[in-house]
């Protein structure tokens, strides 16, 4: 924890109104302004208390407080920072520790998730039984969307008509294996737009769970790197909104090492919305009149600064029908992998942003992050209203460009 | 205050409360030790994050019963230690009571706990064409509760006025744990007028009812840009000679520009010395006639550029670097001190010329930010604390600008409140008879001083029996500690 | 006898020996009915602390007055020793126009600060509803007229005043300047407090520029009331008449839509002679474009609706006070006064209230003032019945419930006699606990304000 990223912080409390643990329980320390305060304490010599590491495990790590600090304190670094300390100096309890270590060992492994996707089908089953074992467990099981059909993208996807650009895409852990629609519908977009779209096999994970729960990320961001190398492209177009975030903070993630720093610079790493927007639409865009609310994942709208592009995106298309979620800079609760770690929590903020949700009254809720779609989806089922129907931004406009009307999108 | 006091008392919270709801954490507790004054700190005995105005007055009334002191803190955004923390005593966040009750427009007032954020209010009604006037900087996260204890004004203030002139009523426990309805409608003394900015030393506000106010039809907002100050200044003395009154006039200098371009990219206009913001609200008719007067002042007053806003984003853009200041100067400043006086706005030219010198003598810059409209200056005084002597001469230039305001016939606080930061520089505004019948409302709601104790005036005093005679020497008196009153 | 004619002219020399102008008390002066033995006629505020240390001494009892316009408001003192008159503390202090800011002696004429500040193009926002007061009255009361609506009332105006205790303290609070929030706001716990916590020294205020142009737009509704007769059935079937009263369906949607368009008017009065008679409804427009609001209005209040640009001639004034008051002790000669406050949307109430209240009292109520904030006087003319008259008090305060409050400023002894004068008093405990603070010998103004403070 970086004394001097920590004294940036001017004690003004703007952060407060946007901290979703805060909103849930109005309490200082599980504010960011308490818990710079709180990291200010440790680096004054407080040992790691269990109140202390309590306070840093529920950050969700949305960043809506950085986007709201005039003061420009890094607290994105100053949390992972204080997660890697968290980790190296506090021992869990020894439950919360198996989880932990099964989240790890599973997510970031595209193999080892596909091996685990019957296992979890009957875990959906087994709800009420895994949540009495551990809230994680049955968090887990809830969320979890049916499995999908794989579908494999050729390495590489020609650009329809005239080239413009090539660009490499990330595929993503969780994304390829429960949402490969979304890949697929976005190497389409892109070739539409003109791309000749690099997809290398055998992707592995960006290193986003790791780094954003205080773990080491830099082996990820280095076969990443290297295989995008390899690709030859020197843009990476992400659909993933945790993904994006990850991969623009390669190079300070690996400043220890100048020769991968240096490459990580090289690489330019945008969102799909960003990207589309930079890039400016050529194909038809065929009606789809449709309403959708737009969710403005965390790690797109706060760690990215990608709030507008979408909208853009989606204002783009006639006949769509565009509604604002109210609070949209609170975030769902799903947050990576906190939806795993602290249910109760992820699952109050669920429910609000379900509630928020609903209450546009549109028909589709978009979104750019997997996380995000399958945590308020889950909420909507809760509360007792049916299926929410979720797309991706990607999806959106593959039904728009396609001409295949508002019907199946968001329909498993 | 012994600790097995303060334990004995945390037990007996946590029969009255929520378990959650009582933290004696030595780790939790620390991160209440400040407000958004970070200069003072002190780790409260106890926090108690109550529900509801019933919890608040039991913990009072056991505060009472055992003599302990207790503070109120709403969102801690305040900028004079109002709400630190007595080591001694018990600090009662009502952040946990962010309810707004009830909404009535017909007769325009809403009413709200006091852990509701002022823009909160305005949130719940703007769709229907209403808005809550006062509007301070921090209003997205200050609380409402926090708002009257300090009598919050904001840029708006101008036209609007502050607080006091919004609260139609008031549910208080009073310090000794009673809960009392007061309400703009009776007759009686003006006890809301006495309660709205008396900064927490009468007792805690639990139920707050406001008045709404309808959004105007128009809103025109315009930054003029100037090279200097002085016709800045001259142009707000044209602005109100010519009978206008505009919702808010507001300021900023050379240096404060600079740091709002740094944190928000506010993108004002390049090379100016000093940017006015000018906004006027009301019947369309009215302000497109007002509008062009003023453009037409600013112009005569020498602006070399004017934007006018024409959408709402755009009013937000011109908006953001101002009230981004503050904190805004984190960014091309290690640490600084926000100071708030006012002057006259006549005094203003001959005020600004003042902290110009004082720059040059003691060597420290100072960044200015102002709602020129009603003379409040909120010098931002800059410094380096890793530069030995550097915290002390910006500490001295802060002082000598609150010196200044009080020889020009001003005042030491416009809206950010005395506290615990100037009750030093009180008796250099008031007399001893001053404070000491001010002391006497204080006795009235508070005879056993355990309300906020040590804040705004600057020598804790202790309230004579009433009537009757005196009961023996009071330890403090004894020690010197307290004068007795 | 002896004795007390000496004690009276030691008292006299004490009073004397402090320099200010002393004379014996007259019957003109009595304070409602009640005569004071001196009139002192302090020049500066340190002379007020002279005479307060002198009263202190002697546990005399003090009431202050200025045109004694108001002097016969509340309740007669308990005693009353000293008259301070205020008039020859009539200088305005400081008027520094560029700041919008006015400090004056509590003794100043109101129409005298009026023609001062509108010699440079301003005024303080107030407009009393009784000609004649002065500074000090104004704030003793807090009387306010039709623009409460927009400006608020004395309290929210005055920054800054010096007071003096009743043991000679000379005390300030606030400023000079609009914005402050050092220390307690003694001027808003002075204004309205009928002279019972000190004497008011001066005070100041904020202004505003006058307005460039003023419109009325006024409307007569021949039928503010109406009543709707009809027969009903109880559950056993048996028939009975029954009479509804609300108002008139025009009123109840011409008075908010102008409160809430966008023409912003200052303020919107009714006047109602006769409750059994038509009434006018007035609304203010102010500023800059005010023909063309004022149109706007108009065309919102209907067709028979006309446009002005001078007021009424009942526009902020109490009802059913025929020709000027005077200084003299008027307790007794003239009619009940009220003040009768309802929340504002409540406007059935506001005129239901004194309509059915007079039906069922027999009296026969004139009805003035602010529809728009909700704050009226109503007026019984002299001669009402006491007894009707404390009636109609009592059953104009249930009638209003909860949403009303209904404060009795005059009436004459026979009628006060029988009436609680202010009705609900929240926070009445902490009142006298102030009360006690302030003024522990109970000898500024004793008993004449509520809960016998």
């Amino acid at each position: 924890m970086d004394p001097e990223l920590i004294k940036d912080c001017v004690h003004c409390g703007f952060c407060l109104p946007t901290c979703p643990t805060y909103l849930l329980w109005g309490e200082e320390m599980d504010s960011p302004r308490g818990r710079i305060h709180l990291m200010a304490q440790h680096v004054e010599g407080t040992p790691v208390t269990d109140e202390m590491a309590g306070h840093f495990d529920a950050c969700l790590g949305c960043m809506a407080c950085v986007t709201a600090c005039p003061s420009g304190v890094r607290y994105d670094r100053l949390i992972e920072e204080t997660r890697a300390v968290v980790e190296r100096e506090h021992v869990r309890a020894p439950e919360d520790r198996a989880i932990r270590g099964l989240v790890f060992a599973l997510f970031p492994y595209r193999r080892r998730l596909r091996a685990m996707r019957l296992p979890m089908r009957l875990a959906t089953r087994m709800r009420p039984f895994l949540d009495r074992v551990h809230p994680s467990l049955g968090a887990m099981a809830e969320l979890v969307p049916p499995p999908a059909r794989p579908v494999r993208l050729p390495p590489r996807v020609h650009a329809l008509g005239r080239r413009r650009a090539t660009v490499g895409m990330l595929t993503g852990c969780v994304q390829s294996q429960f949402f490969p629609r979304v890949n697929a519908a976005t190497a389409r977009v892109l070739a539409m737009e003109g791309c000749d779209v690099m997809i290398p096999p055998r992707q592995g994970c960006c290193g986003a769970l790791s780094l954003h729960s205080g773990r080491d990320a830099r082996r990820f961001a280095k076969r990443t790197i290297a295989m995008f190398e390899r690709a030859g492209v020197d843009t990476v177009v992400v659909n993933v909104a945790g993904c994006g975030s990850s991969m623009k903070e390669y190079a300070e993630v690996l400043r220890d090492e100048p020769e991968w720093a240096e490459r990580a610079e090289a690489l330019r790493v945008r969102d799909l919305a960003e990207y589309l927007v930079e890039l400016g639409p050529v194909a038809r865009r065929h009606p789809l009149p449709v309403s959708v609310a737009y969710h403005d994942a965390c790690h797109l709208a706060h760690a990215q600064g990608v709030r507008s592009q979408p909208r853009e995106l989606l204002r783009g298309i006639p006949g769509l029908e565009l509604r604002e979620i109210s609070e949209s800079a609170i975030c769902c609760g799903s947050a990576g992998t906190y939806n795993l770690f602290q249910p109760g929590p992820a699952r109050e903020l669920g429910d609000r942003k379900a509630g928020h949700v609903m209450a546009t009254g549109a028909e589709v809720l978009v979104s750019a992050n997997p996380g995000c779609s399958m945590q308020i989806a889950a909420a909507v089922r809760r509360s007792g209203k049916g299926e929410m129907r979720v797309a991706h931004t990607a999806e959106v406009l593959d039904a728009s460009l396609r001409g295949l009307g508002a019907r199946a999108l968001g329909r498993a | 205050m012994t600790d097995a006091v303060l334990t004995r008392l945390a037990g007996l919270f946590g029969e009255l409360l929520p378990a959650d709801a009582v933290i004696t954490d030595p780790v939790r507790l620390r991160t209440y030790d400040c407000d958004g004054l970070t200069y003072h700190r002190a780790t409260p005995g106890i926090v108690v994050l109550p529900d509801t105005a019933e919890q608040i007055a039991a913990v009072v009334r056991l505060c009472d019963e055992y003599g302990v002191p207790f503070v109120a803190r709403g969102s801690g955004t305040g900028l004079s230690g109002g709400a630190l923390p007595r080591t001694d005593g018990v600090l009662i966040v009502t952040s946990r009571m962010r309810r707004i009750l009830e909404i009535d427009l017909q007769n325009r007032r809403a009413v709200v706990e006091p852990g509701v954020t002022n823009l909160a209010i305005t949130e719940a009604v703007r769709d229907q064409g209403y808005y809550y006037a006062p509007d301070p900087s921090s209003q997205q996260i200050c609380s409402i509760g926090g708002n009257v204890a300090e009598n919050s004004g904001g840029a708006h203030c101008l036209k609007y006025g502050f607080t006091v002139n919004h609260i139609l009523g008031l549910e208080i426990v009073t310090p000794d744990g009673e809960i009392v309805e007061l309400s703009a409608d009776d007759p009686g003394y003006d006890l809301l007028g006495a309660f709205i900015g008396s900064e927490g030393t009468l007792g805690i506000a639990t139920k707050i009812t406001v008045r709404l106010s309808r959004a105007p039809e128009a809103v025109t907002t315009l930054l003029a840009a100037f090279t200097g100050i002085e016709a800045g200044g001259q142009a707000v003395s044209a602005i109100i000679a010519a009978g206008i009154v505009p919702a808010a006039i507001e300021m900023m200098d050379a240096l404060a520009i600079e740091a709002a371009e740094a944190a928000v990219n506010c993108a004002y206009p390049q090379g100016a010395g000093a940017v006015l913001i000018v906004e006027l609200d009301g019947p369309h008719a009215e302000v497109g006639h007002q509008f062009a007067e003023v453009e037409r002042i600013c112009r005569e007053s020498g602006a070399f550029e004017i934007r006018v806003a024409a959408s709402a984003e755009e009013r937000a853009a011109i908006w953001k670097g101002r009230k981004s200041a503050f904190a805004a100067v984190g960014r091309i400043s290690p640490a600084y001190i926000v100071q708030d006086g006012v002057v006259p706005r006549t005094a203003l030219p001959e005020v600004l010329a003042g902290i110009d010198r004082l720059q040059e003598e003691y060597g420290i810059r100072v960044a200015n930010v102002f709602h020129a409209g009603d003379g409040n200056l909120h010098p931002l005084v800059l410094f380096d604390d890793a530069v030995p002597g550097q915290g002390e001469r910006a500490e001295a230039v802060s002082g000598r600008i609150l010196d200044l305001c009080i020889e020009h016939g001003g005042s030491i606080t416009g809206e950010h409140g005395v506290g615990v930061d100037k009750s030093r520089y009180m008796p250099k505004m008031f007399t001893e008879e001053d404070l000491d019948t001010m002391q006497l409302v204080r006795c009235a709601f508070d005879p056993r001083g355990l309300s906020n104790p040590g804040k705004v005036f600057p020598t804790p005093r202790l309230c004579g029996e009433v009537p009757g005679v005196r009961k023996g020497v009071h330890p403090l008196v004894e020690s010197g500690r307290a004068e007795q009153f | 006898m002896n004795d007390d004619a000496g004690a009276e002219e030691v008292l006299t020399a004490a009073l004397t020996d402090t320099g200010v102008a002393i004379r014996p008390a007259g019957p003109d002066d009595s304070v409602a009915g009640v005569r004071p033995r001196w009139v002192a006629l302090p020049e500066a505020t340190e002379e007020i602390a002279a005479l307060m240390r002198v009263t202190s001494a002697h546990d005399l009892a003090v009431v202050t007055t200025g045109a004694g316009t108001k002097l016969h408001w509340g309740h007669p003192p308990e005693r009353c020793d000293v008259l301070i008159d205020t008039c020859c503390l009539n200088e305005i202090l400081e008027h520094e126009a560029g700041d919008l800011v006015v400090r004056v002696q509590a003794g100043v004429p109101l129409d005298a600060l009026a023609r001062a500040l509108a010699a440079k193009g301003q005024e303080l926002a107030i407009d009393v509803p009784l000609e004649g007061g002065t500074v000090g009255g104004l704030l003793a009361t807090g009387i306010a007229g039709p623009r409460r609506f927009r400006y608020g009332t004395a309290r929210d105006l005055i920054i800054g005043i010096t007071v003096v205790l009743a043991d000679g303290t000379i005390a300030k609070a606030g400023g000079k300047v609009v914005k402050n929030v050092a220390g307690y706001d003694l001027g808003k716990l002075f204004t309205g407090s009928y002279g019972t916590l000190g004497v008011i020294a001066d005070a100041t205020f904020r202004l505003h520029p006058l307005p460039t142009a003023r419109a009325w737009v006024t409307a007569t509704f021949d039928r503010p009331v109406t009543e709707t007769q009809g027969t009903r059935e109880d559950e056993k079937g048996v028939a009975f008449d029954t009479a509804s009263v609300d108002v008139a369906d025009e009123i109840r949607v011409i008075v908010p839509a102008v409160a809430e368009s966008q023409a912003e008017p200052s303020a919107i009065e009714v006047d109602w002679p006769d409750v059994n008679g038509p009434c006018v409804i007035a609304v203010l427009v102010e500023g800059a474009a005010a023909a063309e609001r004022a149109r706007a209005v108009q065309d919102m209040m209907g067709e028979k609706a006309q446009v002005a640009d001078e007021p009424p001639e009942w526009w902020g004034r109490l009802p059913g006070l025929p020709g000027l008051p005077g200084p003299a002790d008027r307790a007794g000669d003239e009619g009940v006064l009220l003040e009768f406050r309802n929340v504002a949307s409540r406007l059935p109430g506001t005129f239901v209230g004194p309509f059915s209240t007079a039906a069922t009292t027999g009296t026969r109520p004139a009805v003035r003032g602010s529809l728009a904030s909700g704050v009226l006087h109503v007026a019984l003319p002299p001669g009402t019945e006491p007894a009707a008259a404390a009636a109609f008090v009592g059953a104009l305060r249930a009638e209003c419930e909860d949403a009303g409050r209904v404060v009795v400023l005059t009436a004459p002894e026979e009628v006060a006699r029988r009436v609680d004068r202010w009705g609900h008093v929240g926070g009445l405990t902490l009142m006298r606990r102030v009360k006690d603070r302030f003024d522990p010998e109970r000898r500024m103004s004793p008993g004449r304000f509520v809960g016998g403070i």
